[in-house]
């Protein structure tokens, strides 16, 4: 099972640099390996969100080149966070997960850039706010959403030949 | 419980601390860590096997819109070809149509002669009997041995009139006779239809009719069928046989009656030459 989280986490740190690409809508793109995060501590719990959150941050830094350990330390803190939720909100209602899912995007956001800002990151926030953080939110809602049905048709489908 | 929760927060702390140490590291280094490198070093063959795959699907889903684009354009595309092509077909009939009326009309305005224009609605193309049905009769004002025309020359003569429409006994019938001429000599003869399909001039000048291949042989206006002039045909042989009392042409017909598709019923009668009013060749 931690083995098949950890693939989860690279796969999606993996096609993030890869096939996700494909996907941008005006320059912008969804964070697929945050959406993978959400979803696995929403169902699983922080200690799950945070190591996947941490794993598939890891990869994403190495494999963008950028400075290593702040989408790591971001993403862990957004998978804790994420997984802490169930047990305070109703978390199983997508009306709840992709808003969820949204203002998590602009947390990490939000911590990644106050991260960055320790090592003189120069871009303003406002900017950054507006043109990244904020679109990528509505991207990642748009397709959690996409996620959260295909997830919960394949679990439909699971239960139903596991009743045949 | 204090113990999940106590295992929960050492888990981000460790996370957090790992991270920082990172950070720290990288920031000391002024460069990419060791760590790094080594997460790099198992990343880019994947990553690279990924692009490739990802760039391999996109390619070919891309072939397949493509494919289904062109095919979709190729079914429209023959759609078009096909409604295009009968449209021109049905230019090309119209057209051809419209010529052949505007040389009928063209040949009625010439004659002196009342005439009736008629559609030919029915062929005999047997050796027995060879004629067309024409979709004018009693009703019309028809009335049997009333000759037939087209713009090319004379096509025969009405033998049967039914109240809305007439059959027209063509030249080459064997039982057709027409009393003729050679336009050039004024021979006098008369033209047969053969069982063959052609046509045969008989004429009983033996010395000095001097009728020679490719002469025209026109009617003869004798007696009240047929008015004077029309083109029969033309001679392509001499059929000589010596001692024999009637000598004789084979004609070539100044009609192809297989082609006809209207022709004009010569309702009046006149004594005028009318070979002049028609244009060899139609």
């Amino acid at each position: 099972m931690r083995f098949s989280l950890l693939l989860m986490a690279f796969g999606g740190s993996l096609a993030q640099s890869s096939v996700v690409p494909s996907w941008s809508i005006g320059g912008v793109l969804p964070d697929l390996p945050l959406i993978l995060t959400a979803l696995v501590a929403l169902r699983r719990g922080p200690e799950t969100g945070c190591l996947v959150g941490f794993a598939s941050g890891l990869f994403q830094d190495a494999a963008s080149g950028s400075l290593l350990g702040v989408q790591a330390l971001s993403r862990g803190l957004a998978g804790f966070a994420m997984g802490l939720l169930p047990g305070r909100l109703w978390v199983g209602h997508p009306l709840v997960q992709i808003p969820g899912l949204l203002l998590l995007t602009v947390a990490e956001g939000l911590v990644r850039f106050g991260l960055l800002q320790l090592f003189h990151y120069p871009a303003r926030l406002s900017e950054l706010f507006v043109h990244v953080i904020l679109p990528q939110a509505l991207y990642n809602g748009l397709v959690g959403s996409a996620c959260v049905v295909a997830f919960e048709t394949a679990q439909a489908l699971r239960r139903r030949h596991t009743w045949i | 419980m204090s113990s999940v929760r106590f295992r929960r927060y050492a888990l981000l702390l460790g996370v957090l601390l790992t991270s920082l140490v990172l950070l720290t590291v990288q920031a000391r280094g002024g460069g990419p860590t060791r760590a790094g490198d080594l997460l790099a070093l198992a990343l880019n063959p994947v990553q690279s096997v990924l692009a490739k795959v990802h760039r391999g699907a996109l390619g070919t889903w891309h072939t397949f819109t493509d494919w289904k684009a062109v095919r979709n354009e190729n079914a429209a595309l023959r759609a078009d070809n096909e409604r295009l092509h009968v449209q021109a077909l049905q230019v090309r009939e119209t057209d051809q149509e419209n010529r052949r009326l505007r040389r009928l009309l063209s040949l009625r305005d010439r004659l002196p002669l009342t005439t009736l224009t008629g559609e030919i609605i029915g062929r005999e193309g047997g050796g027995w009997a060879r004629s067309l049905t024409v979709n004018r009769g009693r009703a019309d004002g028809i009335a049997q041995q009333m000759p037939a025309i087209v713009p090319e020359g004379l096509v025969g003569r009405v033998a049967q009139v039914r109240s809305g429409a007439s059959v027209v006994q063509l030249l080459n019938d064997p039982t057709s006779t027409v009393g003729a001429v050679v336009q050039r000599t004024r021979t006098a003869g008369l033209v047969e239809g053969e069982p063959s399909g052609g046509l045969r001039f008989k004429f009983m000048a033996r010395d000095g009719a001097g009728v020679t291949a490719g002469d025209l042989i026109v009617t003869s206006g004798v007696g009240t069928l047929f008015p004077k002039g029309i083109p029969v045909g033309r001679v392509t042989a001499i059929e000589d046989k010596g001692s024999a009392l009637f000598h004789f042409a084979v004609v070539a017909p100044a009609v192809d009656f297989a082609r006809v598709e209207e022709v004009l019923l010569l309702t009046g009668q006149s004594a005028q030459d009318v070979a002049g009013l028609f244009i060899p060749g139609g």
